[in-house]
């Protein structure tokens, strides 16, 4: 696909605007990307039960995600087979079974179709009722309590497409042997802005925390914990790192072990949670991770569009809906031996900080809308933006997977997200997608090897 | 603990109309301070105990087996009037981008209904708020919130003690809230 050669320049950092708002990129994006990938569902904790049921989206394909009798977990197109209706319309819930709203056919929680209204007058019982099972997303998989689905077959194993950004991952998911839990509503916003936008913003866009969030941080005083200050003037540089280079997934972290708490009014009860148990997870998951990852503020991205930041403790995917719109959901993710006074303060300041009157959330929305805008005037869209801030200034750090940058203020994963973008559009299939898993974990180094769950 | 938490009363009782009118012109003057802008005078009309607070709203099967969540839903704000101090602060500050130039705002207050409260000296009130926000070139938001007031009499007038509102779209329809309802 030769006319994608020019969208990215990973030489000068540069992309092509039209990449937010163009209509046919946006159509290969949904063929190859959200088609292609393994897309975030559910966590396990929001469907405990058989016959509990979730309702999400894979790029625009709304998808029923179901717990099973047998307690596995199976995901479907939430598509009537008849003529197509959307079958569910609530938000989650559990059911025995889902009946049509159009014609009354019936689906069971394995997708069978289990009931066909006046089957013997009109369909003279010769309707082959495993014939119009609900579709199937093939791939379904778990990774410490997220399920991710995936449309393609050939797609590498959820293992293989995390590579080593697992071992980063466990530094939230297993610094506790009980795991993580999403609590909360689903948080939905509607933002006009192309999806790429917010993954990039959040994914490796420190450059903006001082300057776009100046009145939030003031309001809540939360400069000092986290090394800001209003404007971006006095940032701690070095305080921090940005890892890429594990296929599209990164990690932007601050390494202090505390910050990830620093826009919290009342940081205090997370402060003695993060003491109280600070040993026990470097036991775990040795001292590197266990001092300068877990509690700090780490914005974790899974390629393309998952992303969560513990210690601020959000969790969040973004659904595209064209080129210009996305859904925006977010929930509070919180460790399951956290105590529950603890887990309902994180509930509340991640609404207060994040959610859809987020003090902060509230200052990022009309800037990704208006870099969406400003990618659709004829000659506007023409011309580049840029990521090249710290430009071929990254590298290993002994002992880490990834390619390195210093500090949390470079474009370096925007880079490396952009990259990875760019690598499937121009692959006509996953035999073409390079797998790169930079400075690779290895097994002889104690507590680094990413433990198989 | 903030008596006006409790539960509404089942047989409202009217007011006497003085009274009824002098809550009727607070809403509408508290909606010309917050549309105006005029954020610390609209937090001088607050109890000190008041409780303001939108719970996210979800579309569920009217039968729905499912257990409650463990935590609630969460609350798209749940403030007390330090965060509502806070929230003044940010948007005063001068360096809430999303805000200069100005959003203007105007607020229709409407299906007002006053009662008398749990207390002798508080009213409940329901009404429809209606929010519009004009934004960048044509573009209009707009919010619809159910709101169940309780307000107090004090020596300096009708207070509010408690706001819960109740946001109709499961889905946020803005790319931001920064406004009060
Ligand atoms: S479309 Fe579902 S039963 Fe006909
Ligand atoms: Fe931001």
């Amino acid at each position: 696909m030769n006319e994608l050669d020019g969208l990215i320049d990973q030489k000068s950092g540069a992309q092509r605007r039209l990449i937010y708002s163009d209509q046919a990129i946006y159509a290969q994006e949904m063929e190859h990307i959200f088609g292609r990938c393994w897309l975030f569902l559910a966590h396990e904790s929001q469907i405990p039960n058989p016959g509990d049921f979730f309702r999400t989206y894979m790029g625009e394909d709304d998808v029923l995600v179901i717990r099973q009798e047998d307690r596995t977990i199976k995901a479907f197109l939430n598509s009537c087979t008849h003529r197509g209706n959307r079958l569910v319309r609530a938000d989650r819930g559990n059911a025995r079974a889902f009946a049509c709203n159009y014609h009354g056919w019936a689906f069971g929680i394995d997708g069978s179709l289990a009931t066909v209204p006046l089957e013997r007058e009109v369909y003279f019982n010769e309707i082959d009722k495993d014939q119009f099972r609900l579709v199937p997303v093939d791939n379904v998989a778990s990774y410490r309590g997220l399920i991710f689905g995936c449309f393609d077959k050939d797609a590498p194993s959820l293992e293989d497409y995390l590579g080593d950004m697992r071992w980063y991952l466990d530094s939230a998911l297993d610094a506790m042997p009980e795991g993580t839990e999403l609590i909360g509503a689903t948080q939905k916003v509607v933002l006009n802005t192309n999806w790429k936008l917010p993954v990039e913003n959040v994914c490796g866009d420190g450059y903006h925390l001082g300057w776009s969030h100046a009145g939030a941080m003031k309001a809540t005083q939360s400069g000092d914990l986290s090394g800001f200050t209003v404007g971006n003037t006095g940032v701690d540089l070095e305080g921090g790192m940005s890892v890429a280079g594990l296929n599209g997934n990164s990690v932007l972290a601050s390494l202090d072990g505390v910050s990830g708490y620093a826009f919290y009014p009342e940081p205090a009860l997370a402060l003695k949670y993060l003491t109280e148990n600070r040993a026990k997870v470097v036991a775990r998951l040795g001292k590197f991770r266990g001092e300068k990852l877990w509690g700090s503020q780490l914005n974790l991205t899974i390629f393309p569009s998952l992303q969560f930041l513990p210690g601020l403790n959000w969790f969040r995917v973004y659904h595209p809906k064209g080129p210009g719109q996305i859904e925006m959901w977010t929930w509070a993710i919180v460790e399951k031996a956290m105590p529950d006074e603890l887990k309902q303060q994180i509930l509340d300041n991640v609404l207060l900080t994040f959610g859809p009157a987020g003090l902060f959330d509230n200052d990022d929305g009309d800037n990704l809308a208006s870099c969406t805008s400003q990618s659709r005037g004829w000659r506007t869209r023409q011309m580049p933006v840029y990521t090249n801030m710290a430009l071929g200034r990254s590298g290993q750090r002994a002992g880490l997977p990834g390619d390195i940058a210093s500090g949390i203020v470079s474009e370096h994963n925007q880079r490396y997200f952009y990259r990875r973008w760019q690598e499937h559009m121009q692959a006509k299939d996953w035999s073409e997608v390079p797998q790169y898993n930079l400075h690779p974990l290895e097994a002889k180094d104690e507590q680094r090897t990413v433990q198989t769950a | 603990m903030n008596s006006a938490l409790s539960k509404p009363l089942e047989v409202p009782v009217m007011l006497a109309v003085d009274k009824h009118l002098a809550i009727q012109q607070q809403l509408f003057y508290e909606a010309r301070l917050l549309d105006d802008e005029r954020f610390n005078e609209w937090l001088e009309l607050l109890e000190d105990d008041v409780r303001y607070r939108m719970p996210v709203t979800e579309r569920r099967f009217r039968k729905d087996r499912s257990a409650p969540l463990a935590f609630g839903t969460g609350y798209i704000f749940d403030d007390t009037k330090a965060r509502l101090g806070m929230r003044v602060g940010r948007l005063q500050s001068g360096l809430v981008w999303a805000e200069d130039p100005r959003n203007n705002v105007r607020r229709i207050i409407s299906n007002v209904e006053i009662w008398q409260g749990a207390e002798a000296n508080e009213a409940e009130v329901y009404s429809i708020v209606t929010i519009h926000r004009s934004r960048i070139d044509g573009e209009e938001k707009r919010f619809v919130a159910g709101r169940r007031d309780v307000w107090r009499e004090t020596t300096q007038g009708w207070r509010l003690a408690l706001r819960e509102l109740k946001l109709d779209n499961a889905v946020v329809l803005d790319s931001n809230m920064n406004t009060f309802f």
